[in-house]
């Protein structure tokens, strides 16, 4: 208990001040392969994202980009090194307190839109409000809100297999921006989509920055990096280059 | 409470859309609650028909006769060797030495007999010698004429008292007071006829024909073996006159204080006591098929939920990174395997509705309430349990490797 204490307090003196969103400090991602082989996705990885900031992560398949998207995104743990997120240290967290930490802070869009099919638009972009407790009524009002802000709301009765595929990604921003997450986190989000659509795509994320969001963009598309404004290239599991665009 | 709001509305829409597959995965549990509630409500049907029929002696009434009714198997052995018969002395003897009773009548009985009247007849009649108070006692009542009385009896006169079946049998369009008819060769006039009974257990009790105790001593049996009927006032006094019966009767055969009764003493629990004895066997079959199909139904609807967890590997990935907890996925599983047991179960307690409406035409099946609710109860919980193997397996995936898994 008391050590617990100290350690706790410890933590509290070393975490980043307010205008840093993300802090992660010699990450490491390990993953054990059996016959004493070791393969290193992460090998020390530090950097610092401030609120309201637009950020790519780029490199190349195998860079171990995903690895910190994952990591980032608080669906993976890293193997040692430290993590805080809007203030929280959440590299030490259990599954569970991991769960709340993605419903609350993290908006995902996935390249693969990751939509329930079953379910209509609406419902899909109403599940992390599901999952954070809100009640129903509250919640339609959040989603169609949602839906609004990537004009979807006439469409909020289709099913995703109705939709056409920018449409797609656009209920997964809106699912994404629902809870009022700190960060998005957007994993290749133009990937599946044809060129004109993807520019649209990002043009919503534009907007999302305008208006105050801090996103966190991972493509290996030079193109789609470039709309950024702050590109890190991660190489062998390293930060190669941290450079400022615009 | 919201989640498992979801989880039940997820559950449904699963349902929906397997139907055929929900269909064949339930059928166990189907087979398994309608077999359980058909079974019970036979029971019940039976049980409220011999409450009603054949355990209904008459308001506090128990029976002295050779052999108690509800001893089976070495009991029944040993009661053929040793129990004497009731001889109308005992009768007289009960009669005379009792303190309180409303009545006490005897009856003995030839087994079945063919009646004849007028070149009709009718086989495997109930031929009885009844002392006159016994329709008091008896099930039977007086439907038109009279009952045999203290004259017949005295006199032995050579009269009867007939059940409805000979009256549809020999005199449909006849008023049958005052015509002869032939039991076993020996004419009697009937001077009455008893009010419908009814049946049991497909046997019909108007199938009889009731003579005075003592012409039936003068024309069949001299000695025969009787069964003394009691009526007590009421049913705290009859406990009393039970005691009291036996205590007699253990005297008056001088029975060592050791030794058990050479005679039954029969009353309504007597009966019910043996028909309970019958039906627990019954029911103890039952529920061991019943758990055997709920098992194999079980196994089933958790080999379903297993390949379903599969199955929706990617959509728990997407509701992980959204932020669903171990508990939320757990939910959704348990409550989709309980749902569709309950849904299983249901189903068996509308097939077992009506199953039991069908036996009910031919036989005897009254559905207890407490059935249903224990057909339910019971496939819910089967559900619930065989369903939290696959929930927990979907609730531990790991967030990464469920959303990479191909939808």
């Amino acid at each position: 208990m008391g050590t617990e204490a100290v350690t706790s307090s410890m933590q509290q003196t070393q975490a980043p001040p307010v205008e840093v969103m993300i802090r992660t400090e010699n990450l490491w991602k390990t993953y054990d392969m059996g016959e004493a082989i070791a393969v290193h996705a992460l090998s020390g990885v530090t950097f610092e994202i401030d609120r309201g900031e637009y950020v790519a992560i780029m490199g190349p398949s195998g860079s171990g980009k995903s690895t910190l998207m994952n990591l980032i995104g608080c669906l993976d743990t890293p193997t040692s090194g430290r993590y805080w997120l809007n203030g929280r240290l959440v590299s030490e967290l259990s599954d569970d307190e991991l769960a709340y930490i993605r419903n609350k802070e993290i908006g995902f869009v996935f390249q693969t839109f990751n939509l329930l099919s079953r379910a209509s638009a609406l419902h899909n972009v109403e599940l992390p409000l599901v999952y954070s407790g809100v009640p129903a009524k509250e919640r339609l009002e959040k989603a169609q809100e949602a839906l609004r802000k990537v004009d979807l709301i006439e469409r909020m009765n289709h099913k995703p297999n109705e939709l056409s595929g920018g449409q797609r990604q656009r209920v997964a921003i809106a699912r994404a921006l629902v809870n009022n997450p700190s960060i998005i986190l957007a994993d290749e989000p133009t990937g599946n989509l044809d060129s004109a659509t993807g520019e649209e795509i990002m043009d919503v994320f534009e907007r999302l920055y305008e208006s105050g969001n801090t996103i966190v963009l991972v493509t290996h598309e030079h193109d789609i990096a470039a709309h950024a404004h702050r590109i890190i290239h991660v190489r062998d599991g390293k930060i190669e280059r941290d450079e400022s665009v615009k | 409470m919201i989640t498992s709001r979801e989880a039940f509305w997820i559950a449904l829409e699963t349902l929906r859309t397997h139907k055929l597959r929900s269909f064949l995965t339930l059928l166990g549990v189907v087979i398994a609650t309608t077999t359980l509630i058909v079974v019970m409500s036979i029971i019940n049907g039976m049980n409220l028909y011999i409450a009603d029929h054949i355990a209904n002696l008459g308001a506090n009434v128990f029976i002295l006769s050779q052999y108690d009714w509800s001893a089976t198997g070495e009991d029944w052995m040993k009661m053929q060797r040793r129990n004497k018969a009731i001889r109308i002395e005992d009768f007289e003897f009960l009669r005379d030495s009792i303190k309180s009773y409303k009545s006490i009548g005897a009856e003995a009985e030839i087994g079945e007999a063919d009646v004849k009247y007028k070149g009709h007849i009718l086989h495997e009649v109930d031929v009885s010698g009844d002392t006159p108070n016994m329709i008091d006692i008896g099930q039977a009542k007086v439907g038109s004429g009279r009952y045999l009385n203290d004259t017949d009896y005295a006199h032995e006169s050579m009269v009867c008292f007939i059940g409805q079946d000979l009256v549809t049998e020999f005199f449909p369009s006849l008023d049958p007071i005052g015509k002869d008819v032939n039991v076993s060769g020996i004419p009697f006039r009937v001077i009455g006829v008893a009010a419908r009974i009814g049946t049991t257990l497909g046997q019909s009790q108007d199938k009889f024909v009731q003579i005075p105790l003592t012409t039936f001593r003068k024309v069949f049996r001299a000695r025969p073996n009787l069964s003394v009927d009691v009526q007590a006032w009421d049913a705290e006094e009859m406990m009393v006159l039970e005691d009291e019966v036996r205590a007699l009767m253990r005297a008056r055969r001088h029975i060592p204080y050791h030794d058990t009764d050479n005679f039954g003493i029969n009353a309504s629990d007597t009966i019910m006591g043996l028909w309970h004895q019958l039906t627990a066997s019954i029911f103890a079959v039952t529920v061991g098929i019943v758990a055997v199909f709920m098992v194999v139904g079980g196994i089933v609807i958790m080999n379903i939920m297993l390949a379903s967890v599969t199955e929706r590997t990617h959509e728990i990935g997407i509701r992980k990174s959204l932020g669903a907890r171990r508990r939320d996925i757990l939910m959704q599983f348990v409550i989709e395997a309980s749902l569709m047991a309950l849904t299983g179960g249901a189903a068996g307690v509308l097939i077992s509705l009506i199953v039991s409406r069908i036996v009910s035409i031919f036989f005897t099946s009254s559905v207890p309430i407490s059935a249903v609710l224990v057909g339910l109860f019971l496939s819910t919980a089967v559900g619930l349990f065989f369903g939290i193997y696959p929930a927990n397996k979907a609730a531990n995936l790991e967030p990464i490797e469920a959303l990479r898994t191909e939808a």
